[in-house]
């Protein structure tokens, strides 16, 4: 009985709703035809709107010239900077002159070569105790297209500890790049991951070359590799909790004795060295870290 | 004066700066990674609640002192740099009103997203507000200096020299000027005051403004400001213009002010007026006298009037200036006179319970208070000192007041999200602690590097008890391990037993390593011997013998005993040791920052330790805050951790580990 006492007011209800005679039906349609297409428009731009751009992040030990490197390719000039203590996204675009891989094929007359293609360049803290947020940054990648690793070249001969400092540095890189590969499935999403070298400073008198910058961290990360093999455990593991076994922590081709970065390529990851200098007496030299970029892009 | 001031944000990029002599970057980056990354606040460094510079402890590097603040939401650090050797009053008053000024200019620009350029032209903005601030504090001084004047009846003796002597002293001058012009009647005052005072005046007035000439920027304007407040003359001119504007309100003042400035502006620098004095008629030295008078009183009545007629954009900038500073006075007062009226309270104390579930709530000190104490108490259980507990939970605080919690995220999470990263940063060590590598460098360097092959020598320190020779035990276990050759030194001489002990355990190294090839000795020298020269025969004997690792095992010894710590700086003198790691039980409580503090302290000036060793982390269970409290003293890193009764029972730290155990609650 209350069901149907139920159901026989609704249906007045609706009757009365769609009866031409009352109003509020004509109101609903009206409102109906408003909004449907302002909805429908919002939800199909806003979709197309929120494609992030690609990416590219800046690693490094502390003093390589990140951030200086961050706002030259932002502004085109050089600006003063300190240390820094806090990420920072920054929109920069090609300067004329270079195209994005992604547009190899449009003609040269085609009018969107005018607008040069615009990422993002993460800057990440180089300081010891600020370095998960780069981590992070890796883990966590938002269509990231490349990691730009800058080292300082005035500091990359042997026996120097800057070297040693920034191989760790890049040791520790490298073998979260290759976990993700071997691991974690939400990590996977970054399919082929490249990494510029850029040995920063070549204006100094000091600095080596590109190719033995090269050579040097090779030979430096093939100490860390054994030294952390052979180092002692963590305080944690093997203490009775959560064992997790995270033995896999050789970096590169397992049982080789030497350090390659083409050894990464297994990992799906290519690593490249390129010299430049972000200041300098004859202006900033970055000519190849830009191709590099726009053939990320 | 002030060597640079500069505005930059977290991320490292300087948004605006000001340089009056070049000083190396360096400095502010040694502020940024000392202040702001690693947390070497001051000893007595209370709460700085990041409103004022004043509140910020100084930091001093290399002969500059840097005075600094921050504006967190924004990620803006304002630092202005001078040199130690200097007092600059109104360096805080500067540091926190171009703050203010700026954020209140820029601030917009400043929350755009994914961009770092400010446009900004605040060049004269911080010029004019750096000339205020200089002008106020001198007429402070002058001020204080014309009271002390007034107090004080001038002697005779030099009011008479005043007279006298062409280029009497600035200060003598004033005295007398004071003197006479307190005479009630203007008229008397300048029959009286002609003789004394139309001669020094100028060239008071020409010397000044060859000081002045250099720091100013030459126009007259500029040299004014300079000028004014330098002139201790200008003490008396202000009484004196006292007295002009009591005495003479009726004289018809306003027409001729202008000829009379603009005229007086003129004398000052010209060598002509020494002579017009001298030759002075009575009715010229009537005009003389009368200038400096009317002269500074349109400086202390008009002042930006004045420079506002002559430049009106700085009087535009002024206004806006002064009205950015009202405002944020203004804001400061309401926030402090706010929360009255019962109903409006009650609205708020609703709301606030609303957001605290809800999230989006601006967390002020008094949202904060009593979770901050549940979290200090926390680690208080977790066995940190409670030294170290409430410079974390200050950290923390400071951090949050000022901040909006999330969605759905109540305080007390977002503190534990907060005390999380502040324990990690805590721990986490500066560069890489490889020991491996760091002893492979120095005994087998390079070719190319100039080093020559020698031992890496490393010592253990500690108080009694804490288990130095059996640490230095495992770390030998680890060396031998990885095939080093090392040399154990008995340097205790002094407690019963303590040769022998290590005596055994080098037979059970000997025995437990000799299969995979480790090498390992005993030197003593018996009981009785001095601890440092044992120690420095022993590394000769290590380099002749071609051992790559030497050990050597210290007394244990109170760190108050000032007797038994002074002998340590000798022997870091005479071992020379690379690393010098002090091991301190997890089981010490409040003690453990005394601790930390006293051994890093006692290796002399140039010395520190380069590291802990926690033992008995096995005893403690989840109770591993000296760990927290050890480093928090001295920011000196946790180098291993000793977990068990074995040889093997030796671990790096896992900041991770650490960081769960001291969260964990149970």
């Amino acid at each position: 009985m209350e069901n149907q006492t139920v159901a026989s007011s609704v249906q007045d209800w609706v009757q009365a709703v769609i009866s031409p005679s009352s109003p509020l039906g004509l109101i609903l349609a009206v409102l109906l035809v408003l909004t449907i297409p302002i909805a429908l428009h919002r939800s199909v731009f806003k979709a197309s709107g929120l494609t992030v751009l690609p990416s590219i992040l800046l690693l490094g030990p502390s003093g390589s010239g990140k951030t200086a490197l961050l706002t030259l390719f932002e502004r085109g000039t050089n600006a003063a900077t300190h240390t820094s203590q806090s990420p920072i996204a920054v929109e920069c675009s090609l300067p004329v002159g270079t195209t994005a891989a992604s547009d190899k094929y449009r003609s040269t007359y085609d009018p969107t070569n005018q607008t040069h293609k615009k990422f993002l360049l993460i800057d990440t803290p180089g300081h010891g105790k600020l370095r998960h947020h780069a981590l992070q940054n890796i883990t966590n990648p938002k269509n990231l297209k490349g990691i730009i690793f800058l080292v300082d070249a005035a500091t990359m001969s042997a026996g120097n500890g800057g070297l040693r400092q920034t191989a760790d540095y890049l040791h520790d890189v490298l073998l979260v790049l290759q976990k993700r590969m071997t691991g974690g499935k939400a990590m996977k999403a970054l399919k082929e991951v490249s990494v510029l070298i850029a040995a920063n400073k070549m204006d100094l008198f000091t600095a080596l070359p590109a190719a033995l910058v090269k050579k040097s961290l090779e030979s430096e990360i093939t100490k860390v590799r054994a030294s952390r093999s052979k180092g002692l455990l963590d305080s944690g593991i093997g203490m009775g909790e959560d064992v997790d076994d995270d033995k896999d922590d050789w970096l590169g081709e397992t049982g080789s004795s030497e350090f390659k970065f083409s050894q990464m390529e297994e990992f799906d990851i290519t690593v490249e060295v390129a010299g430049g200098n972000v200041t300098g007496g004859d202006g900033p030299g970055v000519d190849k870290w830009w191709k590099w970029v726009s053939e990320r892009l | 004066m002030l060597d640079s001031f500069e505005i930059l944000t977290t991320s490292g990029v300087v948004l605006w700066s000001k340089s009056y002599t070049p000083i190396s970057p360096s400095i502010i980056d040694s502020l940024i990674t000392n202040v702001f990354i690693e947390e070497r606040t001051l000893p007595g460094a209370g709460i700085a609640d990041d409103i004022s510079a004043a509140n910020n402890p100084p930091y001093k590097h290399d002969q500059h002192t840097l005075k600094w603040t921050t504006v967190k939401e924004l990620g803006l650090i304002f630092v202005a740099v001078y040199r130690s050797l200097l007092h600059l009053s109104w360096i805080d008053k500067l540091v926190d009103n171009i703050k203010t000024i700026f954020v209140d200019l820029y601030g917009d620009q400043l929350k755009k997203p994914h961009t770092t350029i400010v446009e900004c032209h605040f060049d004269e903005y911080f010029d004019r507000q750096i000339q205020q601030l200089e002008k106020t504090a001198l007429n402070q001084d002058t001020r204080v200096a014309e009271s002390s004047a007034l107090l004080e009846e001038a002697p005779p003796s030099l009011v008479e020299d005043s007279g006298d002597e062409p280029p009497p002293l600035p200060g003598i001058l004033s005295r007398g000027q004071s003197k006479n012009y307190r005479d009630p009647t203007s008229n008397e005052s300048t029959l009286i005051a002609t003789p004394d005072n139309s001669r020094p005046t100028t060239p008071a007035g020409h010397l000044l403004t060859g000081k002045g000439g250099p720091g100013g920027k030459g126009s007259r304007r500029a040299r004014k400001a300079a000028n004014s407040p330098l002139a201790h003359a200008s003490s008396g001119d202000e009484s004196n213009s006292k007295r002009t504007r009591a005495g003479k309100a009726a004289a018809p003042k306003k027409g001729r002010k202008w000829d009379a400035d603009g005229l007086a502006d003129e004398d000052s620098d010209t060598p002509l007026d020494y002579s017009a004095p001298a030759n002075g008629a009575t009715s010229g030295d009537d005009e003389a006298k009368e200038r400096p008078g009317t002269v500074e009183k349109v400086d202390q009545a008009s002042w930006g009037s004045r420079t506002g007629k002559g430049q009106f954009v700085l009087k535009d900038l002024d206004d806006q200036v002064n009205s950015i500073l009202a405002t944020a006075d203004a804001k400061k007062a309401d926030s402090t006179a706010a929360s009255s009226g019962i109903v409006g309270s009650g609205i708020n104390a609703i709301g606030g319970f609303f957001r605290n579930v809800v999230g989006g709530k601006t967390l002020t000190k008094e949202d904060l208070d009593k979770a901050m104490k549940g979290m200090e108490d926390h680690l208080l259980r977790k066995n940190v000192a409670r030294e170290a507990a409430v410079r974390l939970c200050e950290g923390v605080e400071r951090e949050l007041i000022g901040t909006k919690t999330g969605n759905f995220e109540s305080v007390q999470k977002r503190i534990q999200i907060a005390m999380e990263s502040s324990l990690r940063k805590i721990l986490t060590p500066t560069s890489s602690l490889d020991l491996l590598r760091e002893i492979d460098a120095v005994t087998s360097p390079s070719a190319t590097s100039l080093q020559k092959k020698r031992p890496y020598v490393i010592s253990v320190v500690g108080v009694n008890g804490v288990g130095k020779s059996t640490n230095l035990s495992k770390i030998c276990f680890f060396l031998l391990q990885n095939k080093y050759k090392v040399l154990i030194v008995a340097c205790d001489t002094f407690r019963s037993g303590a040769v022998e002990q290590l005596a055994v355990h080098v037979r059970n190294l000997k025995e437990l390593t000799s299969r995979e090839g480790g090498e390992v000795e005993l030197y003593q020298k018996g009981y009785g011997k001095d601890a440092a020269n044992v120690a420095k025969d022993a590394v000769n004997f290590a380099a002749q013998e071609g051992y790559d690792v030497v050990l050597i095992d210290t007394a244990g010894r109170r760190h108050n005993d000032q007797r038994l710590m002074s002998s340590l700086e000798k022997f870091a003198k005479f071992a020379q040791p690379d690393k010098i790691l002090m091991v301190g039980e997890a089981l010490v409580g409040t003690d453990s920052v005394a601790q930390a503090r006293n051994f890093n302290t006692a290796f002399g000036s140039g010395r520190s330790l380069d590291g802990f060793i926690i033992s008995k982390c096995d005893t403690v269970g989840d109770m591993v805050g000296t760990l927290v409290s050890m480093v928090h003293a001295t920011n000196v890193p946790v180098l291993f951790v000793g977990v068990g009764q074995h040889y093997s029972d030796l671990r790096n730290l896992s900041v991770k580990w650490a960081v769960e155990k001291l969260l964990s609650s149970n």
